[in-house]
Formats: structure tokens, C-alpha cells, sequence
């Protein structure tokens, strides 16, 4: 029995060792605290909705436009000698709406281009590339026209219907000389839009936008989502930049660039920086818990980045041409800025544990 | 007079107030003291002298206000960079004079000079603060630094920042520190000065004079920072070679002279160099990424293409994505496989090209590789890289581990977010695979606490964040799906840092023996209670169709760990439901033995009319027999699988010698608590063996019905109803089976109640037959 007992009070002894191997409280699950980040929704509702209405207002002119090609059952030269006013009509009230609705969009661009959950309607609405160009970063839809010719993944939509408005991609343009002044040129921007085209691009944009308010409203940013916004929007400077030096505003006649040419990318590139800025001011005091001067630094380097842009811009609207070496330098130092920024805010988010997003 | 008097007190209050604010230290006064902030003031009005450059006065007047601030920094660069002083100073003198002289590209080349002089300073005074112990210098000067440039996909880490406060505050020595931030800085300023290299060939290309000189500059001010580890690596006739390089390089492009020799020159003067050199435990890190990343290519990509044809994009880029991953890794060890052997680096190398463009040419339906051919392709690499690779690295590293989980997780979310709810199942269960064959055999030993909270976030957790499974099961949105993502990265990184350092030998031998021991434990107190509580000559046989169970399952556990040997990867995927399946099994057979063994042996004994039973018994025999064999069975192979899974895990990172010592460690306990157990039923009088015996198998049937319970909850089969207001100690699920759930907590009372009330039952019916018998006679 003495031996029994002994033999039970060792074998006791070693389970207990066993068993101490590993701690014995339950941890809790941690949870990530997260700032009140309201702010980022209700901006982001107030684009998402003034894009619906920009939309549907681009929708209306296009749709004018349409009606008035079925009058003729599409035969754009008949359109253009029998209703030259109301074409241009139609065609101006198009490009004003969409002058309206692309800017709105771009304001809200950082937030839905950095946010996982939102990013594809970045990729069909401003970023996707044409399916023949770039099949890794194209856009994830077919165009189907009324005509029943199908578009096969022809590019973003405000790329599409920019494009077709101002006739920079001959694909999208009616096969007529419309020479709108009459001064005997084909000046840029003198085209007439394949109406079909040009319908269902508007069709789906403005369809599009209605989804993106949906998403928009369902969406519940996290922390994670702020901080991924600044990390990944904040770094595509230098992607702006030289799309902005192969368009028309830096290389005048000789782009071959089929978007950007309306509104210049400073414009844009001013716009999401607005709406970046917005972001960070959410996330802002949770980085001044942990470092003041760091929190401070961001907001200067954004502001002073979004200065810098706003200075070239000035200039460029006073007349000031650019050549490529300038624009060069300047999207070189945009990005060095750009990058200062986003290297500060990924320490700043390492720093405070909260994950950024793949 | 009142009147006077409130206005000497309001004067007083006011001037107290004006001093005092104007005591405190304003917000721009203290912004203006912080080095990088001054860094950032010089280096962004410099660029603005170089812009606006025409109007010669302003820009006069703008680089003597650089200067000024300049001196806000002097002092403690001189103290710790005299010579990145000295050049900043050099590079002033040399920016006035280009402004007197219009010198455009000369001005663009002093102000890169000023700045990269800038970030070797800070560098040698965070590493010098550092070196001296002084850490809040360190984080002062620290953010004085540039980035990797980042893109969509590439973000920089926080390694040094997170290391250096952390030394801060005394959670980690500023050695450690030190290492994190030279890790960090010299493999930016590297990517910076190649980044650089290929700019200004672009530059000279398009003839940007300016820009040539200024790239020119940068690229040879990163290579200052660079040199002394490049000294270090290549000894000082090299460093001093290269930089000569540079200096020419920095002089042809201001002249505009041809540059593409110096290219030349620099390049191979930098090829093969690292100037962060991998750790030993970032070689076998890298090492353990690129072989696990290579193992998923062909099981991805076959999963992507059937009948010559690409089915699911999704899975040749998931495919593509772990590629990249192992080609990434290789790149960073490819300088020390050179070193071992050139040729076969080589030969892996176009390997990984060929297997790359295979991927690639299946994606864009350029052609279709036939998914034996890719499997055979990696197979090949595999087989190159174990011949190549250092066997220290081709130790299983949870590190790596981890990095592929957490890439298998990026792919789940990817998949979600495009709307592919099966291929993101599949993804988390590739991700848990690696888990399960990988760390969880680490963490039973070394942090059990976080084994649970994982398997939640990973199944049908209910905590904060519901299970991944559970979640794309009922094709959750993404940013649901995301919040459960972060949490269990949270976790995973947690247990990340508790497994660190636990691959020494004698961890994975204590590992073994945690994990035998716990898994063996109900087992032997099974059987060894029963067999000995079965001491009469009668009951003596009963053991044999027990010994005969247990012998099958240890034959079944020998097949299991053969099989695992070949498919760890796709077994780990079912593990957790055949342990769910042979528990119920397990506990289907223990309550029926159970009740048997009230009813047949306690009491029948007892009455000692068993001949008068006889019959019945015999009738019945081949039932019990059959019940004692899959008792056996059961109570051994019921986690038999899942061990099998863990040691083979561990052979991955120790030697299987390591990880059997372990083992019989394991063994011998389980085996001494066995013993125990049975000495002291033959010991016991037989009215106390009975009791013991019914109290040890009703507590084991206790545990298992609570750890089935929660195995059937974590893969989803039974609902969970967490009981809010009780809260178990991890070990009592651990070692109990105890977990505050309404269905665990309910069904091993329904078991209780089921043994109990057999008990009673048993004892009903022998006192009813007992006094039948005393009417009788």
C-alpha cells in the first residue's frame, strides 16, 4: 500500500508538471478598440448621394441624346445635318453633369479605394482598366448595348462615358465630322458620342452609384479601414501625377491618353486628398494618444501636400505650361512627400496595433 | 474705487494669464523643436528654391532661413555624425553658390546631398542614442528617416518604431531595438538607392539634365549611409572602390557626361550586397515561407483547371499570389544560396521563372499547363531547395507558418470580396490546415490559452466576432468577414509571440510529452480501470477484446502517421471531424459499457446467481466483446489522429529522435498513471475497486462528453449557447472538458444523470431480484 501510495503521489507530481506547461488563464478575446469615426460615414453619404444626383442628371442629358439618334434610327450624319442644336444640347448638358459628377466622386475616392469592402466600385466607376489593356487590374463588368453588341470590359465608366462625351477614344464616337463651331476644324471635343455607347455607360454609372449609396450606408467603418484608406491612397501620387503628364494639360496634342483629358488630375488628385483629410482628422486623436508631434506632423504633411498640388494647379489655370521634366520633378517630390506621410501613418497604426487591411 | 479695484484685479488677472501663456511653451515652439519636423521643414523648402529658383533674392533669403534651422539639429549631429555634419555644411555652401550662379542642376544636387547627409545623421544618432542606452533620444530622431516606397499591396513595416518604443519604455532592450531599427533603415535606404539607380537611367534617357544630377546625388548619398555596412560585408578597398563609383557617377551627371558605364559599375558593384543582412532566425523564416508557399502552388492551382482550361480564376491567382511568395523569399536568400552553390540557385531560379510563367500564361489563358506538369515542376524545386537549403532551415518555423496563414486568410478575404464564398471556405481551410499541421501542436504545449480563442475565429466562434466559417457559411459581407479577420490576427500574432523561441529541443521534447501525456491520459484511465476492476477469472476475459481494441488503434495510429508523412496538408483539413466522429463513437460505447458494467458486473457478482444467467450472458457475449474491442479502439484512436498530426508537426521542426524521446516521455506517464490506477484497483478491497472504478469512468465519460461537445461546436455541428454568466479557468476545459456552454454543461449533466441513474437502476433491480430470491427460498 506504502508503495502504491508513493507511486501515486509521483505520478501526481508529474501530471502537475505537465499541466503547469501552460498558463492557466483564459485570455480574453481581444477586441480593438475603435475611435468614433462617424465623421468618415456621414462625409462619404454626403458624396455618395451628390453623386446620385450628378448621375442621374448625366443619366436624363444622355438619355435626350439617345432619343433624339432614334429619331434618325442612328444614322449620326442625318442627326447631325437635321438636329445640329439639340445634339449639342443634349451633348453639353452631358458634359456638365458629368463635370459635376466626377469631381464628386473623386472626393470620396480615398475613402472607397481604400476601403476592402468598397474597392471594387472604385475599379468599375474611376480605376479599372480596359480588359484588352491591363486584364490583372480591369474592370469586372461587360458594357451591353441596346443594339445587342456587347463592350467586353471596356474601362471605367467615368472613363467610358468622358471618353465617349469628348470623343478621345474613336471606338466610343458616331462616324461623323462635326465640326461644332463651324470654323472648318475638328477642334477638341467636336465629336458627336455613339449613342449607345454612351447610354448604357451612363445607364450603368448612374445604376452603380445607386449601389455605392447602398454599401455606403451599410458600410461601418473601422479603424482598420481608416488607417488602410491613408496607407493606400495617400501612396498613388505619383500614379495622379503621371497621368496627369501624359494628358493634354502637360502634353497638349500629342497625348494618346483616353481619360483625364477634361478635368485635370491636380484637380483630382486635390479632391482626394480633401477627402483623405477627412480621414485622417477621425483617426487623428487616437495617433495623439500615443504621439502628439507625430499626430501633428501627418496633418501638416497632408495639408502641405494638398498645398503643393494646389499651387502647381494655380498655375497651371493661369496658363502656365509644364513641360515633362517639370512634371517630372514635381510628381517625384509629391511622392517623396507622399510617402514621408504614408510611412508615418503605418508606424503610427503599428504603433497603436491596429491592422491595416490586405 | 470699487470700480479702480476690479480693474487692477482684472489687469492682474490678465497679465498672470499673459504670462503664464506666454511661459507655456506654444504648440509651434514645440513642433518646431521636433528633428523631424525641422528634417522635413529643410528638406520641402529646398525642393521649393529648386521650383521657384528664378527669383534669385527670394531663394537667397529661403536657404538662409534653411540654414537657421538647420542649427536646430547641428548640435547633436556633431556630437554623434561630425562627418554627415560636415557635409550638410559642404552642401549649403555648394546650394549658395549654384543660386549665385543659376545653377540649376548643381543646386538640385547640393540640396540632395543636404538631405541624404540629413538621414545618415539621424541614423548614426538613433543607432548611437541607442548604443548609449539612450532611447528617447532614439525615438526623437528616429521618424528623421525616409520609407520604402509604397504601393497597393506593399506597406512599410513598424518594426523599428514599435522596437524603439518599446525600449522606451523598458520593454526591450535597446540592443534589440538597435537591431530592429538597422533592419529597417538599411534595407529602406538600399530599395531607396536602387529605386534610385533605375530612376536616373530613365532620367538620362529622356535628357532631364536636373533631374540626373539630383537622382545622381541621391543615389550617392543612400550609398554613404550604406558604406560602413558594405565595408563591413566587402572590407574597406571595395568600399572605397564603389564609392569612388558613386562620386564619379555624381559628377558625370552634373556635367552631362555619359553616365551608362558608372551605371554599369555601380550595379555590379551592388549586386549580391545586403546591406541588412538576414538574421539566422529571418533565414529560416524565409526559408520555412518559401517551401510552405511552394507547396500550395500545384494544390491551388489544380484546384483552378480542369480539362485543359482554367475553371476558377480565383484559385490560379491564389495559385500566382503563393508563387510570389516563395519567389519573394527565395530572392531574399538567393546572395546565400549563391554562396553554397551557384549552379543549382541558378537552376532553382529558372524553376521559379518557368513555374511563374506558367501561372502567369494560365491566368491570361495564354496556355494551360496540365496540373501534373506544374505539380512536377514544384516538386522539382522542392526537391533542388532541400538539396540546396541549410538543413537548420529547413526546420519548420511557426514564424513562416504564420506569414502563410495570414496569406491564406488575404486570399479568403479576396474571395469574399469578389463574391466567391466556396473559394474563400476553401482558403480558411487551407489557412487552418497550416494552423492545425503547423503552430497548434506548439501552442497545446507552450500558450493552450490560445488555442480555443483561434479555433473559435476560425469555426463558429461567438465571442465578439462570429467564426470565420460560420460567417462565409451564411455569406456574411466583407467588412463582417474583415472584423473577424483582424481579430484573429490579433490573436494569431499573440500566439505568434508566445511560441517565440519555443523550438529548442528541449521545447519540442516537452511539447511531445504535453501532448501524448494529454491525449493519452482518458484513455489509460479507461482501460485501466476497467481492466482492473475485471479481477475474478470470469471476468479476466473480458480484458482481451480491450488489449485486442487497443492494439488495433495503436495499429491505426502507426497507418495514420504513415499516411501524414505523404499528406499532412490535406489531412489536417479533417481533423477536427473525425475526432469528432470517433469521440461519438467513444462515448456511444463508453455509456453503453458503462451501463453493462452496473448491471453485469457490480451486481450480478454480488447476487452470485450468475450461473443462473448464464445463458443470458452467453447470448450476449459477442455484443460485449464487440463493445470492449471498439471501447478500446475508440478510447485510444479518438485523438489518435489528431496527435499523429502534432508529432508529425513537430518532426517538421525537431528530428523525429527529439520528438520520440518526447513521446515515450509522454508514454511512460500516461503508462505510470495506468499502472497506478490498476495496482490500486487490485489493491483495493472489491466494494472500494467498484466504487473508484465507477466515479474514474464516470468522470472520464464527463470529460468527454464536454470535449466533444466542444469539437462538435467548433466545426459547427452542435449550436452554441455561451452561459454569460459563468466563467471557467482554461484549464478546466483543458484537462475537464468544463466550458460554459448551455449544450456542453446540459449533456454531461444528461451523462451524469445517465450513470447515476444506471447506477440506481442496477441496484433497484438487484434488491428487487433479491428479495424475489428470499421470498422464493
Amino acid at each position: 500500500m506504502t508503495r502504491l501510495f508513493r507511486l501515486s503521489i509521483l505520478v501526481a507530481w508529474m501530471a502537475l508538471f505537465l499541466s503547469a506547461c501552460g498558463p492557466t488563464a483564459t485570455p480574453t478575446p481581444t477586441t480593438i478598440p475603435t475611435a468614433d469615426l462617424n465623421g468618415i460615414k456621414d462625409y462619404l453619404l454626403g458624396q455618395t448621394s451628390a453623386l446620385v444626383a450628378a448621375a442621374t442628371q448625366l443619366q436624363a442629358a444622355t438619355n435626350r441624346y439617345y432619343q433624339l439618334a432614334e429619331t434618325t434610327a442612328f444614322d449620326y450624319t442625318a442627326l447631325w445635318q437635321s438636329r445640329q442644336n439639340d445634339v449639342i444640347d443634349a451633348i453639353t448638358a452631358a458634359r456638365e453633369a458629368w463635370i459635376t459628377a466626377s469631381p464628386t466622386y473623386e472626393k470620396m475616392e480615398g475613402i472607397v479605394a481604400g476601403t476592402p469592402a468598397l474597392a471594387q466600385f472604385d475599379i468599375d466607376l474611376d480605376a479599372g482598366a480596359a480588359g484588352d489593356e491591363d486584364p490583372e487590374n480591369a474592370v469586372s463588368f461587360d458594357l451591353v448595348l441596346a443594339d445587342g453588341r456587347t463592350l467586353p470590359k471596356p474601362g471605367n465608366l467615368f472613363g467610358v462615358t468622358e471618353s465617349a462625351l469628348w470623343g478621345t477614344e474613336p471606338a466610343f464616337a458616331a462616324p461623323v465630322e462635326a465640326d461644332w463651331n463651324g470654323n472648318g476644324t475638328l477642334e477638341f471635343g467636336e465629336t458627336l458620342p455613339d449613342a449607345h455607347v454612351l447610354k448604357a455607360s451612363a445607364d450603368l454609372l448612374t445604376q452603380m452609384a445607386g449601389k455605392l449609396d447602398e454599401a455606403a450606408r451599410a458600410w461601418t467603418p473601422t479603424e482598420t479601414d481608416a488607417f488602410t484608406a491613408l496607407v493606400v491612397m495617400v501612396p498613388t501620387m505619383s500614379e495622379y501625377f503621371a497621368s496627369w503628364r501624359d494628358s493634354r494639360f502637360v502634353s497638349g496634342e500629342s497625348s494618346t491618353q483616353r481619360d483625364f483629358n477634361v478635368i485635370s488630375r491636380l484637380a483630382d488628385i486635390q479632391d482626394i486628398l480633401g477627402g483623405l483629410e477627412i480621414v485622417y482628422a477621425q483617426v487623428r486623436p487616437r495617433v495623439e494618444t500615443i504621439d502628439t508631434a507625430q499626430a501633428d506632423q501627418i496633418a501638416t504633411g497632408l495639408r502641405n501636400l494638398k498645398a503643393f498640388v494646389a499651387d502647381i494647379y494655380a498655375q497651371e489655370r493661369n496658363g502656365r505650361r509644364f513641360t515633362p521634366e517639370e512634371a517630372d520633378t514635381l510628381g517625384a517630390e509629391a511622392q517623396n512627400r507622399a510617402t514621408a506621410i504614408t510611412g508615418q501613418i503605418s508606424q503610427m497604426a503599428g504603433a497603436l496595433g491596429v491592422p491595416l487591411a490586405e | 474705487m470699487l470700480r479702480n479695484r476690479f480693474l487692477q484685479r482684472s489687469f492682474l488677472w490678465l497679465l498672470i494669464a499673459v504670462m503664464g501663456m506666454s511661459l507655456r511653451p506654444s504648440n509651434a515652439q514645440a513642433q518646431a523643436q521636433a528633428p523631424s519636423q525641422l528634417a522635413e521643414y529643410i528638406r520641402a523648402t529646398l525642393v521649393q528654391i529648386q521650383l521657384h529658383a528664378v527669383d534669385r533674392t527670394t531663394a537667397q533669403n529661403q536657404l538662409a532661413d534653411v540654414q537657421r534651422a538647420y542649427q536646430g539639429l547641428a548640435a547633436t549631429l556633431a556630437r554623434y555624425a561630425p562627418a554627415a555634419d560636415a557635409a550638410i555644411q559642404s552642401g549649403f555652401d555648394d546650394a549658395e553658390q549654384a543660386l549665385a550662379a543659376s545653377d540649376l542642376p548643381r543646386f538640385a544636387a547640393a540640396r540632395t546631398q543636404i538631405w541624404t547627409a540629413l538621414l545618415n545623421g539621424s541614423y548614426m544618432v538613433v543607432t548611437g542614442a541607442l548604443q548609449a542606452g539612450d532611447a528617447l533620444t532614439a525615438q526623437q530622431w528616429l521618424p528623421v528617416r525616409e520609407f520604402r516606397h509604397a504601393n497597393r499591396f506593399d506597406r512599410p513595416n513598424a518594426d523599428a518604431t514599435k522596437a524603439v518604443r518599446a525600449a522606451v519604455i523598458g520593454d526591450a532592450a535597446p540592443e534589440v531595438a538597435l537591431a530592429a531599427v538597422q533592419a529597417d533603415l538599411l534595407d529602406t535606404y538600399q530599395a531607396r538607392l536602387h529605386e534610385a539607380l533605375n530612376v536616373l537611367a530613365i532620367a538620362d534617357q529622356q535628357g532631364f539634365a536636373v533631374r540626373r544630377a539630383e537622382i545622381a546625388a541621391l543615389a550617392a548619398g543612400y550609398f554613404t549611409i550604406l558604406a560602413p555596412a558594405y565595408a563591413e560585408q566587402r572590407g574597406a578597398a571595395a568600399t572605397t572602390a564603389t564609392q569612388a563609383i558613386f562620386a564619379e557617377l555624381r559628377l558625370a551627371a552634373l556635367r552631362g557626361a555619359p553616365i551608362q558605364s558608372l551605371l554599369a559599375q555601380a550595379h555590379a558593384a551592388l549586386s549580391g550586397f545586403r546591406a541588412a543582412p538576414l538574421s539566422p532566425a529571418e533565414q529560416v523564416r524565409r526559408s520555412g515561407q518559401m517551401l510552405r508557399f511552394l507547396q500550395l502552388v500545384p494544390i491551388e492551382y489544380e484546384r483552378g483547371v480542369r480539362n485543359g482550361q482554367v475553371t476558377v480564376d480565383l484559385e490560379i491567382r491564389e495559385a500566382i499570389t503563393f508563387h510570389a511568395g516563395a519567389l519573394a523569399a527565395f530572392t531574399d536568400l538567393r546572395d546565400l544560396l549563391d554562396q553554397r552553390d551557384p549552379t543549382l540557385t541558378a537552376t532553382i531560379a529558372n524553376h521559379f521563372t518557368k513555374l511563374g510563367a506558367a501561372l502567369t500564361n494560365a491566368s491570361n489563358r495564354i496556355a494551360v499547363t496540365d496540373p501534373a506538369a506544374i505539380h512536377a515542376l514544384t516538386e522539382t524545386l522542392l526537391a533542388d531547395l532541400r538539396r540546396l537549403l541549410p538543413p537548420e532551415w529547413q526546420k519548420q518555423d511557426s514564424g513562416a507558418d504564420f506569414d502563410v496563414i495570414r496569406s491564406a486568410l488575404d486570399q479568403m478575404e479576396q474571395a469574399v470580396r469578389a463574391g466567391e464564398y466556396a473559394l474563400a471556405e476553401s482558403a480558411r481551410l487551407e489557412a487552418y490546415a497550416i494552423m492545425e499541421i503547423g503552430p497548434e501542436a506548439k501552442l497545446i504545449a507552450f500558450a493552450p490559452q490560445y488555442k480555443p480563442i483561434i479555433e473559435g475565429y476560425f469555426w463558429y466562434g461567438q465571442n465578439d466576432h462570429k467564426g470565420l466559417a460560420y460567417l462565409i457559411e451564411r455569406r456574411a459581407p466583407p467588412a463582417e468577414i474583415a472584423a473577424t479577420r483582424a481579430a484573429l490576427d490579433q490573436a494569431l500574432a499573440e500566439a505568434e509571440q508566445a511560441l517565440a523561441g519555443s523550438n529548442a529541443p528541449l521545447a519540442i521534447t516537452t511539447n511531445a510529452a504535453v501532448i501524448v501525456f494529454r491525449e493519452g491520459l482518458e484513455a489509460v484511465l479507461i482501460l485501466a480501470s476497467l481492466m482492473g476492476s475485471l479481477k475474478t477469472a470470469t471476468q479476466r476475459r473480458f480484458r482481451r477484446p480491450l488489449w485486442i481494441g487497443a492494439g488495433l488503434a495503436l495499429l491505426a495510429t502507426v497507418v495514420t502517421w504513415l499516411l501524414a508523412q505523404g499528406a499532412l496538408m490535406a489531412m489536417a483539413r479533417f481533423g477536427e471531424k473525425l475526432e469528432a466522429i470517433v469521440s461519438l463513437i467513444a462515448i456511444a460505447v463508453l455509456l453503453l459499457i458503462t451501463n453493462w458494467f452496473f448491471h453485469d458486473v457490480y451486481w450480478k457478482d454480488w447476487m452470485a446467481s450468475f450461473h443462473q444467467r448464464k445463458k443470458q450472458i452467453l447470448g450476449g457475449q459477442a455484443g460485449q466483446w464487440l463493445g470492449l474491442i471498439t471501447l478500446g479502439f475508440a478510447s485510444i484512436y479518438r485523438e489518435g489522429f489528431e496527435t499523429v498530426l502534432f508529432l508529425q508537426a513537430l518532426t517538421l521542426e525537431g528530428s523525429v529522435t527529439i520528438v520520440l524521446l518526447g513521446v515515450g516521455i509522454g508514454l511512460a506517464l500516461t503508462l505510470l498513471i495506468g499502472l497506478a490506477v490498476f495496482a490500486m484497483q487490485a489493491k483495493l478491497p472489491h466494494k472500494k475497486m467498484l466504487i473508484v472504478t465507477g466515479i474514474l469512468i464516470g468522470a472520464v465519460l464527463l470529460q468527454m462528453v464536454g470535449h466533444t461537445v466542444n469539437v462538435l461546436q467548433v466545426i459547427g455541428w452542435l449550436p452554441i449557447h455561451p452561459i454569460r454568466w459563468l466563467e471557467f479557468p482554461y484549464w478546466a476545459g483543458f484537462w475537464l472538458g468544463l466550458y460554459a456552454t448551455w449544450e456542453g454543461i446540459g449533456l454531461q449533466a444528461a451523462a451524469a444523470i445517465f450513470v447515476i441513474g444506471s447506477y440506481y437502476l442496477a441496484e433497484y433491480m438487484q434488491q428487487r431480484d433479491w428479495q424475489r430470491y428470499a421470498r422464493a427460498s
